[in-house]
């Protein structure tokens, strides 16, 4: 095909120009704020004061900011086991032919395009309420007092109820992507399988895991991508005053760019530009990780 | 040759139709003046996104517009502008749009007359964009009506001299149940600590829990007991300066065990996420008091009922502190004008027409919160309660008595406090895990 230099570069000009301005510049622009002491960040670059890597620094050194992470990691590890596996386990179920299938994956996928205010607060104030709640009616009932008694959002519980509450809402959007992928794989597949003697674990464990490598690639970095931007649970489970276990890097990030509760605290721009570019890194590490221990590439189908 | 014709109209278009939608919001702002011609003054307050015409108020505020408050904000600033012909678009941020995107539009040249918040917030973090308004205020000899003590803190947040005009007035301190104390046979509210402990016991041995608390207000009572023991400065440094050995830390936490130990507070304390405590123990009068702000009547109505028997008293002294009963968490909404605003005079206007007379009433009935205008002495009757605590509040705290001036410490604060008054750790483990988190 003959190439026409000139044409490529004025249809590319637009996009090049776009990309650059809006999302190169405000990356670069972030990366640099990160080395800097900048109180607000609608401050100029001549009030900048140039920290160098003590931004980095002092926030490792933060115990806050480290239970943070702490946090942010057990919700991306456990939240990532229970959604990805539940989630799997639906998307095999709805396609293996069952009846109802649509009725089920919209109740499933329902959560989804529900509010996470509302959600939350049903969560908060209904499910896990001490007195009148889900939990204490549904194991008052099974005679379980022990179980019946328990206060879902003290401290040693709250981080279990907010992951579970938040897991409730994710497993239907992962659910739709394992679905596509597994109705990717030709049914002749299976069918030779069955012929073949094969029962539908064993068609799993041969045919759908093999096969739906790439999709778990997608599915991990996705799950990857909006943990890392957890925020509006981690503030919906604790109002006004942060919270030691409901606290992640981006409501640390929040508290220091718009200070914290109804105190005036002092605020950091710079502070939260370097957390913005420790999640960023995070990110592509685990998606760069993935690439190298999941090889999807192998299988052509 | 025909199809390069074609690809270089193909890209003009393209690029055309780009530069049309980034150009968008301009024209429309062009076509904005002729089409505010023709538009009456009221309907210009309606919430509009687009820039104002010239000779337009604009008013970020930050409730929303189906608050109470918003509803007798929006009747004032309608009045407001019958009366001049000004017209006035008022956007209803709500209290993030306004933390979050005040500042940009201000350091962006946005037109924007005058904004309100927090008395703290607007003038420490929004201070650099504020008017001063000393010469307005007296040409409208605004304060022979004002509540001196709120002008005076406005002038002290603001550095000395006057740069918000306050409103919506709060105090903070305990709220109760009335009927609840009549039925325990108490007679007086308390004053000193051994006389809240009686009424407590008293409350416990007429069968009722006597207080709850939620996990947002948890801070604001460390601070307080904090503060009556060692002043507003005396907590700050504790929490800025990791001072967890000052042996009032030690007292404090003593005192709570206590209340805790007797059985004083809620079963639920530990695990009520808010708004769990003040609508599910105190509004349905199974607990007898809440320490919260004079918003409380307002927010549980709903659930409490019009004939919900009110009372409220400041946070008991105690023995040997350094501030008293007049030492309380006071405060106020309050208005800033943009120094680079064109129109302060008419700004200044219409924070009269709010914060004076008639609106002034409105808003206070509407929200049940207490009239800025000190010509309105008759304050709605479900927080009528709080006037004596108000009139009686000389020395103003801050927010929780600066216990969440360190927001690295603040949750760490937080999560401790409540194992404290929850029962699960003891005074002693309180204090140790607090120095040792400061280190």
């Amino acid at each position: 095909m003959k190439k026409n230099k000139p044409m490529i570069i004025l249809f590319l000009t637009p996009a090049v120009l776009f990309f650059l301005v809006v999302f190169l510049y405000p990356i670069l622009r972030t990366i640099l704020m990160s080395f800097f002491h900048i109180t607000s960040i609608t401050d100029g670059i001549g009030e900048w004061t140039f920290r160098g890597l003590s931004n980095y620094i002092n926030l490792f050194q933060t115990s806050l900011f480290r239970q943070s992470c702490w946090n942010l990691f057990r919700i991306w590890l456990y939240g990532g086991i229970i959604v990805l596996s539940l989630s799997l386990l639906f998307g095999v179920i709805l396609t293996s032919g069952i009846r109802f299938k649509k009725v089920f994956r919209a109740i499933i996928y329902l959560p989804n395009i529900v509010s996470a205010v509302a959600l939350a607060t049903m969560w908060l104030q209904y499910v896990y309420s001490p007195k009148f709640g889900l939990l204490k009616s549904f194991f008052t009932a099974l005679h379980l007092d022990s179980l019946a008694k328990i206060q879902w959002l003290d401290n040693d519980h709250k981080f279990y109820a907010l992951l579970f509450a938040y897991c409730f809402g994710m497993v239907g959007y992962h659910m739709l992507i394992w679905c596509s992928g597994i109705e990717r794989i030709s049914p002749e597949y299976y069918e030779a399988a069955t012929i073949d003697g094969a029962g539908k674990f064993a068609q799993f464990r041969f045919i759908t895991r093999p096969l739906l490598k790439g999709v778990f690639k997608t599915n991990v970095t996705m799950w990857t991508v909006t943990s890392m931007a957890f925020f509006v649970w981690s503030q919906l489970f604790s109002t006004v005053t942060a919270d030691t276990q409901t606290i992640v890097p981006t409501s640390y990030l929040y508290i220091k760019m718009f200070g914290a509760g109804n105190t005036v605290t002092d605020r950091d721009a710079g502070v939260s530009a370097a957390i913005g570019v420790i999640l960023a890194l995070v990110v592509v590490l685990v998606f760069t990780a993935c690439n190298k221990l999941i090889k999807d590439d192998d299988l052509e189908f | 040759m025909k199809r390069k014709v074609l690809s270089v109209l193909l890209s003009v278009t393209m690029l055309a139709s780009l530069l049309t939608g980034c150009g968008s919001s301009s024209s429309s702002t062009e076509q904005a003046p002729e089409a505010a011609k023709e538009e009456t003054a009221a309907a210009a307050t309606e919430e509009a996104a687009t820039e104002a015409p010239e000779g337009t108020l604009v008013y970020w505020s930050m409730w929303e517009a189906t608050e109470p408050q918003g509803q007798a904000i929006k009747e004032a600033v309608d009045a407001y502008s019958a009366e001049t012909g000004i017209p006035v678009q008022v956007e209803f941020k709500g209290r993030t749009g306004i933390r979050e995107g005040l500042e940009p539009a201000l350091a962006a040249g946005q037109q924007i007359d005058l904004f309100d918040e927090d008395i703290d917030r607007v003038n420490s973090a929004f201070g650099k964009y504020l008017m001063d308004l000393e010469e307005l205020s007296a040409s409208n000899d605004y304060e022979a009506t004002a509540n001196a003590g709120l002008m005076q803190a406005c002038r002290d947040a603001g550095g000395g001299t006057l740069k918000s005009i306050p409103y919506q007035p709060n105090v903070f301190a305990f709220f109760y149940n009335q009927d609840l104390f009549d039925q325990a046979g108490i007679t007086a509210v308390p004053t000193t600590w051994s006389e809240f402990l009686d009424v407590c016991q008293k409350l416990k041995d007429a069968g009722i829990t006597p207080m709850t608390m939620d996990d947002a207000y948890a801070t604001c009572l460390i601070g307080y007991h904090l503060g009556r023991l060692v002043g507003e400065d005396g907590v700050r440094a504790i929490v800025t300066e990791g001072k967890w050995d000052d042996p009032a830390v030690a007292q404090m936490a003593k005192d709570f065990e206590e209340l805790a130990s007797k059985g004083y507070f809620s079963e639920l304390v530990g695990s009520n996420v808010w708004p769990a405590g003040q609508n599910s123990e105190l509004a349905v009068g199974d607990a007898a008091m809440y320490l919260n702000g004079s918003w409380l009547p307002n927010e549980v109505k709903d659930i409490a009922g019009e004939d919900f028997n009110w009372g409220c008293f400041a946070y008991p002294a105690l023995d040997g502190g350094k501030t008293g009963t007049e030492s309380n968490n006071f405060g106020a909404q309050v208005y800033g004008i943009n120094k680079d605003s064109k129109m302060g005079a008419e700004a200044f206007g219409l924070i009269m027409k709010i914060t004076k007379g008639e609106y002034d009433q409105k808003l206070s009935e509407m929200s049940i919160g207490i009239p800025a205008d000190s010509t309105n002495s008759e304050w709605p009757s479900l927080v009528a309660c709080a006037k004596p605590v108000m009139d009686g509040s000389t020395n103003r705290y801050t927010w929780a008595v600066g216990v969440e001036a360190n927001e690295d410490m603040t949750p760490i604060i937080k999560e401790n406090f409540i194992k404290l008054i929850a029962g699960s750790c003891t005074a002693d483990e309180f204090v140790q895990t607090m120095q040792d988190a400061a280190k």
